[in-house]
């Protein structure tokens, strides 16, 4: 087992480029996941580890071995994709071995790794079965112990749970997570949902077209977030943004009638800047002012409020679940300015 | 009022169902119901085609004796050995189909086809004429023989070529899509236009595949003349011609199968020849099927290659089943005799029409 190392690495199709530079160092036995956007090239990152996509420039290494240029059979890595992939004329049992038996494995092997594979996933009452006669989740399983079976320096996971309903989905994550822990692999798992990145994650990588925005552990990126679109991509609702600009030497946000002081160093005079709030910081001052509570979702444990500013701007925030407030009410809002952020607003870099 | 005026021109869908399909049913029935039954009539009648055109009574009810006069004949008699060959592939051919479906390598339907057909190929070439027998008509049999043989050659000769273009020329370069075109054209030629060009080709003078031969010193052969060449350059000639279709078909077939199971396969290393055999091959099993299907259905009825290439010469060894019959009728005349035989290609076509009806509704098990 072994980490992955990215150095410099390029994608280019004809003369678009999609990738650019990606510079990464994934640890052994580590559990990464490449978060952002659709479009913003994870998946093509992570198809030019397994083999799937050429690298246009920049080397790939996995362990020692630069494997840039080796097919992808013999880079040492399995992959689940979306669609899981099962080969549908195949058993079970003979889509779990079918990589081992392409490379020449002895039957007898094969059939004791597929046996194991199928006790770690629960998978043995289905083993003579074809892909048709299984339920979306149990074709996961399998896409995941055809991974296992192989014994991969790697395991890749391209968005493996997205073609499955809301529930099974939970379930598949927290199984996912515990086989991390029981195999203790190098896992590299493309997302654009941020719970599961959140959830699942070591070391989350956050890329936007085709550059990394900021890799860290979940809880760093979401406590000390180094731009507004990390800021604004992690955390579950998004993070509320209110615009305004420093004048004489201090902060102004036309939303708010007085802002508190946040204890930075502003940039000059004229400056556009952007105040950031997660919802679960804000407060509603029911006896304030300045804002318009539209509507008040609850549900149970939390409520959601959605209120527009004055000038138009819009706030999501995190409130007890059973609340008072109601609809339409005219309301003011709190915060401790400890954990507010402030951005500019032309490069979205954080002000710290 | 409007309303109800309206409501005297609405049909319901069966009435509009029926108006819309009367066209097509009319047709359907004059020719090709009432001609299909006409022929039957018609082979149970000693009836010559000039005779009956100058006098409609010039014809006599037989019942069954066209139809043994063509396929039957004095003293004959059944050996499980008198045509060793064929009945010892047919005997293993039963054998193999009951073994695959016991040990679950064949679904019910595949093994019950496999298993009749290779029954046939035992009982059939079983029957040979006794001490002092012989055949009512010599030629029937053989010319049957011929055109099974013409079939069991063109069959996969089209299959395997079509899927291996298929599996080529698949894919987005303009290189592809031009060769694809190419490949499809001779399927729009015409018999007449396709015999001529391989009667060319074949031509031991000046023919392409004769300057070949003589390029690598070697003495042309006289290709439609030679016994043992006279059905190879039909069927060479016939895969070309048919290579098209076919073709298309593979192309959508393997255009339905997966990018992701290849690259599924390119990580377990299968790649190349193997991502073909293991990946693209048992993904075509349908597609194969129908081809093979519509492909037997099609040359059975082979008539313009033989007619026009080689007359069903030499020695009749390419004198083929639709040819038999379109001599008996129009140049002998005898138009029941050529019914009867027209009827037992029925038959033989009519099942191959309904094995594939049933293999196209067989689930996959």
């Amino acid at each position: 087992m072994s980490g992955v190392t990215l150095s410099n690495v390029i994608k280019k199709y004809g003369d678009v480029q999609v990738i650019h530079g990606i510079d990464l160092e994934i640890e052994n036995g580590e559990f990464c996941v490449f978060v952002g956007p659709s479009g913003c090239g994870k998946s093509t990152l992570m198809r030019m580890v397994a083999g799937l996509e050429e690298t246009t420039s920049g080397g790939i290494t996995i362990g020692t071995r630069d494997v840039t240029r080796l097919d992808p059979s013999q880079r040492g890595v399995a992959m689940v994709f979306q669609t899981y992939a099962l080969y549908p004329h195949m058993t079970v049992a003979e889509n779990m071995g079918f990589g081992l038996k392409m490379n020449g494995v002895p039957k007898p092997e094969i059939a004791e790794k597929v046996a194991e594979a199928a006790r770690i996933l629960k998978l043995e009452p289905l083993l003579e079965r074809k892909p048709k006669a299984l339920s979306g989740g149990q074709r996961q399983r399998v896409a995941i112990g055809r991974t296992i079976v192989r014994g991969p320096e790697v395991f890749l996971f391209d968005e493996p749970l997205s073609n499955l309903d809301a529930e099974l989905r939970v379930d598949m994550r927290v199984e996912i997570a515990s086989l991390h822990k029981q195999i203790g692999a190098t896992m590299i798992y493309v997302t654009h949902d941020q719970v599961e990145a959140m959830t699942l994650a070591d070391k989350i990588v956050v890329l936007r077209a085709g550059r990394i925005e900021q890799v860290g552990a979940p809880l760093d990126l979401y406590r000390d977030p180094d731009n507004r679109f990390v800021a604004g991509f992690i955390g579950s609702p998004a993070m509320n943004f209110l615009s305004g600009h420093v004048a004489q030497g201090a902060l102004s946000i036309p939303a708010l009638k007085d802002v508190p002081a946040l204890g930075l160093r502003l940039p000059s005079d004229g400056t556009k800047v952007e105040l950031g709030i997660r919802p679960e910081h804000l407060q509603i001052d029911p006896d304030g002012e300045g804002f318009r509570l539209d509507l008040i979702e609850k549900l149970g444990g939390i409520s959601y409020a959605y209120l527009h500013a004055e000038t138009g701007e819009r706030l999501i925030i995190a409130t007890d679940g059973e609340s008072d407030l109601t609809d339409e009410m005219d309301v003011g809002i709190t915060f401790n300015p400890a954990r507010a952020y402030l951005f500019l607003a032309e490069t979205g870099l954080r002000l710290r | 009022m409007p309303r109800q005026h309206a409501s005297g021109f609405a049909l319901t869908q069966r009435q509009a169902a029926v108006i819309l399909l009367a066209p097509f049913l009319t047709v359907y029935a004059v020719f090709l119901v009432y001609p299909f039954f006409k022929g039957i009539w018609i082979s149970l009648h000693d009836w010559n085609l000039m005779a009956v055109a100058f006098n409609p009574d010039a014809k006599t009810y037989v019942g069954l004796r066209n139809y043994e006069r063509v396929m039957w004949g004095r003293n004959i008699t059944w050996g499980a050995l008198a045509s060793p060959g064929f009945q010892i592939i047919g005997l293993i051919g039963v054998l193999a189909s009951a073994f695959l479906y016991r040990t679950g390598r064949a679904g019910k339907v595949t093994a019950l086809a496999m298993g009749i057909a290779t029954l046939l190929l035992f009982v059939l070439p079983g029957f040979h004429p006794g001490e002092g027998g012989r055949w009512y008509d010599r030629r029937f049999w053989p010319t049957v023989g011929n055109t099974i043989l013409f079939v069991g050659l063109a069959v996969p000769g089209v299959t395997i070529t079509a899927m291996l273009l298929a599996a080529a020329l698949d894919g987005e370069t303009r290189a592809k899509a031009v060769l694809r075109t190419l490949f499809f054209l001779s399927q729009v030629l015409s018999v007449t236009v396709v015999t001529l060009i391989w009667q060319i080709m074949f031509s031991p003078r000046q023919g392409l595949i004769a300057n070949l031969t003589q390029l690598f010193g070697g003495s042309p052969i006289v290709w439609l003349t030679a016994e043992g060449f006279a059905m190879a350059a039909i069927v060479i000639a016939t895969i070309w011609w048919s290579l098209g279709i076919a073709m298309i078909l593979f192309l959508a077939g393997i255009q339905d199968i997966s990018k992701d199971l290849y690259e599924a396969g390119a990580l377990d290393n299968a790649t190349g020849a193997k991502a073909f055999w293991y990946i693209t091959l048992p993904n075509l099993k349908r597609t194969i099927t129908v081809v093979v299907v519509l492909q037997i259905i099609l040359h059975f009825q082979v008539f313009g290659q033989s007619h026009l290439m080689t007359s069903g010469g030499p020695n009749d060894t390419t004198q083929v089943l639709v040819r038999y019959i379109y001599q008996t009728a129009f140049r002998d005349s005898e138009l029941g005799r050529a019914s009867a035989m027209a009827v037992f290609l029925f038959v033989i076509m009519g099942g191959f029409s309904i094995l594939q009806f049933v293999l196209g509704r067989e689930k996959d098990e």
